[in-house]
């Protein structure tokens, strides 16, 4: 292991230590409410990415995957199945959901796809909304624990960061980039372009579900059809594109940056918020297009510049080996 | 004979034939020189043999073996590799990370990603790309690119490669590396289809000629015969040439 792999888990040890300890520091509702929005926000963005920013597929209804993780978990469990088989169902039913509509149309290429999932979801929000009009109630609103959910929210979001680290580092994940940088080169060195992008689908889907399942444990009250909303794919989506697309780091940078941003916002400027996003996000896409991630590497390579100028050294920087 | 065997093959675009009832073989071990004036049809038969495309009809048979229709990576894992007229690298991808891909899938690939890391890196070498590796594909020089673009192929372990104008925009110097360089992996036991434009680009090299115009064979011989067929000459230069 290099002093520089050292360094990165130690941190990470570190980070997963003080949010394990967090509950023992604060007794805020408010403040827990917050950090559990920021992990749901990381497992979406880091889920979308797996299929959206590794795999270049455009899900523009991931809210269908989220939408159909937190239907089916709420159902079982306020029908009286206990949680965990409950929450699992919600991923199942999400990646059964995800198969459905991706192999037709990744079979049809193009753009089916993402019309095909705009269209999923906005069809669900709909029929769902018609299908159970009422309020959905907590069953255990009585003696509701907001610490058990914390870890819940803190268990999965560590979970889909791993799972999507450790697939994009394998084989399958040097596949999935391949088929993202150029289909017919991929296929013409053995990759299946439709299997490729129907595991990263099924992984995608997989954990939105999952999320989906833990927002129906979390919540108290909401309308079943309430995470089928657009906002529900825009908003991890924007987070991704912010922190980068196609890294691990740029979704859970993104979501930070994301509640971050929009808290400040809420409190000076209220509605005009969603202005500012719309205006960041077109420039993020237009200028920045590698999100924070690459503007930070930007800044060492120009860093390094500078600094071997300063010193009159005649060797030359060249890009960085590992994989993206 | 019969390591690759091309029958009757047909493939039209609309009321365009731009492949037409055409009929070849490759021996193994051989380099077939494919050549033609622009739009006779050498990169849609490139495009048949490797699944790129399906035939309107016809049969292609490698190693005894009916390969017609296919989808194209199983072709690939079959052992036929390929490149592209205009490169086709992964763009934001290391020359390695490039190699790579064809080292962890095509034929026979590697079991994990360090070995087919060490294996491409081998195989840069081959190509003259080792002080390369590490960078990325839009710092690269065209025939750097080229050469990737070989190294990529050849990483599937192939047994029948096809090269689409792989010489098109070297000069004389880069394109005798690039003759250097196949006949190094012909060596290597590797079979190989190399499609041209211009007639001294395969002369040197190739074992065999087949000359296309329009879709059609219209010559097939050894170089020295087909750069004196008066019809290939009329195709190249013109009915006036001919006649000298
Ligand atoms: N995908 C396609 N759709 C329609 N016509 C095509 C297509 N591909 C090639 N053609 C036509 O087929 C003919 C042969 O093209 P091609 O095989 O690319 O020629 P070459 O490689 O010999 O220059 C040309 O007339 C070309 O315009
Ligand atoms: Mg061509």
């Amino acid at each position: 292991m290099s002093t520089k792999q050292i360094i990165y888990l130690a941190l990470i040890a570190v980070i997963l230590v003080g949010l394990a300890l967090f509950p023992f520091m604060t007794q805020d509702d408010s403040t827990f409410n917050l950090v559990i929005l920021v992990f749901l926000y990381m497992t979406l963005a880091s889920s979308w990415n797996i299929l959206g920013g590794y795999t270049g597929q455009t899900n523009l209804g991931h809210a269908a995957f989220f939408g159909a993780g937190s239907l089916a978990t709420r159902l079982l469990w306020v029908g009286g199945f206990p949680a965990v088989p409950s929450i699992l169902a919600g991923g199942v039913i999400a990646v059964a959901l995800a198969l459905a509509i991706g192999i037709p149309a990744f079979k049809l290429k193009g753009v089916y796809f993402a019309i095909g999932t705009l269209a999923l979801a906005l069809i669900l929000n709909i029929t769902i909304g018609n299908v159970f009009p009422e309020m959905s109630y907590n069953p255990a609103i009585s003696d509701y624990q907001i610490v058990p959910r914390y870890y819940l929210f803190l268990g999965l979001t560590v979970i889909t960061i791993a799972a999507a680290y450790f697939l994009v580092n394998s084989r399958w994940g040097l596949g999935m980039m391949a088929v993202r940088e150029g289909e017919e080169a991929a296929e013409s060195l053995g990759i299946s372009a439709l299997r490729h992008k129907l595991l990263a689908l099924a992984a995608s889907a997989f954990f939105a579900g999952l999320a989906g399942s833990a927002f129906a444990y979390y919540h108290v009250s909401y309308y079943l059809n309430m995470p089928f909303g657009p906002e529900w794919t825009f908003d991890p989506m924007m987070m991704a594109y912010i922190g980068g697309t196609g890294t691990v780091i740029g979704p859970i940078i993104g979501s930070i940056f994301f509640v971050g941003l929009k808290q400040l916002l809420v409190w000076n400027v209220g509605e005009y918020h969603l202005i500012i996003f719309g205006v960041l996000f077109i420039l993020i896409v237009l200028f920045l297009p590698g999100g924070l991630v690459e503007a930070w590497k930007k800044y060492q390579r120009w860093f390094t510049r500078w600094y071997q100028r300063r010193n009159t050294s005649p060797r030359n920087v060249i890009g960085t080996g590992h994989l993206p | 004979m019969g390591f690759l065997r091309v029958e009757g093959l047909n493939k039209a675009f609309g009321g365009l034939k731009a492949v037409n009832n055409l009929n070849f073989e490759v021996a193994e071990g051989e380099i077939l020189g494919i050549i033609g004036p622009n739009g006779s049809g050498k990169t849609t038969t490139l495009n048949l043999v490797t699944g790129f495309l399906t035939p309107t009809s016809g049969k292609i048979t490698f190693r005894g073996e009916d390969i017609t229709g296919l989808p194209r990576y199983r072709i690939s894992q079959k052992g036929i590799a390929r490149t592209f007229q205009l490169c086709k690298p992964f763009l934001d991808f290391t020359a390695l990370q490039n190699v790579m891909v064809g080292r962890a899938y095509g034929q026979d690939p590697s079991g994990n990603l360090k070995t087919a890391a060490v294996e491409s890196a081998e195989i840069l070498e081959l190509v003259g790309m080792a002080s390369k590796s590490n960078v990325l594909v839009s710092d690269l020089t065209v025939m750097e690119r080229k050469r990737l673009e070989l190294a990529r192929a050849l990483a599937t372990r192939p047994v029948l490669l096809l090269l689409d104008e792989f010489m098109a925009g070297l000069n004389p110097k880069e394109a005798d590396e690039a003759c250097g360089l196949i006949t190094r992996i012909r060596a290597g036991n590797v079979t190989i289809i190399m499609v041209e434009h211009i007639v001294k680009a395969v002369c040197c090299i190739s074992n065999r000629v087949l000359v296309l115009n329009m879709g059609s064979k219209i010559a097939e011989g050894s170089p020295d015969d087909i750069t004196h067929d008066p019809q290939v000459i009329e195709v190249y230069l013109g009915k006036s040439h001919a006649q000298h």
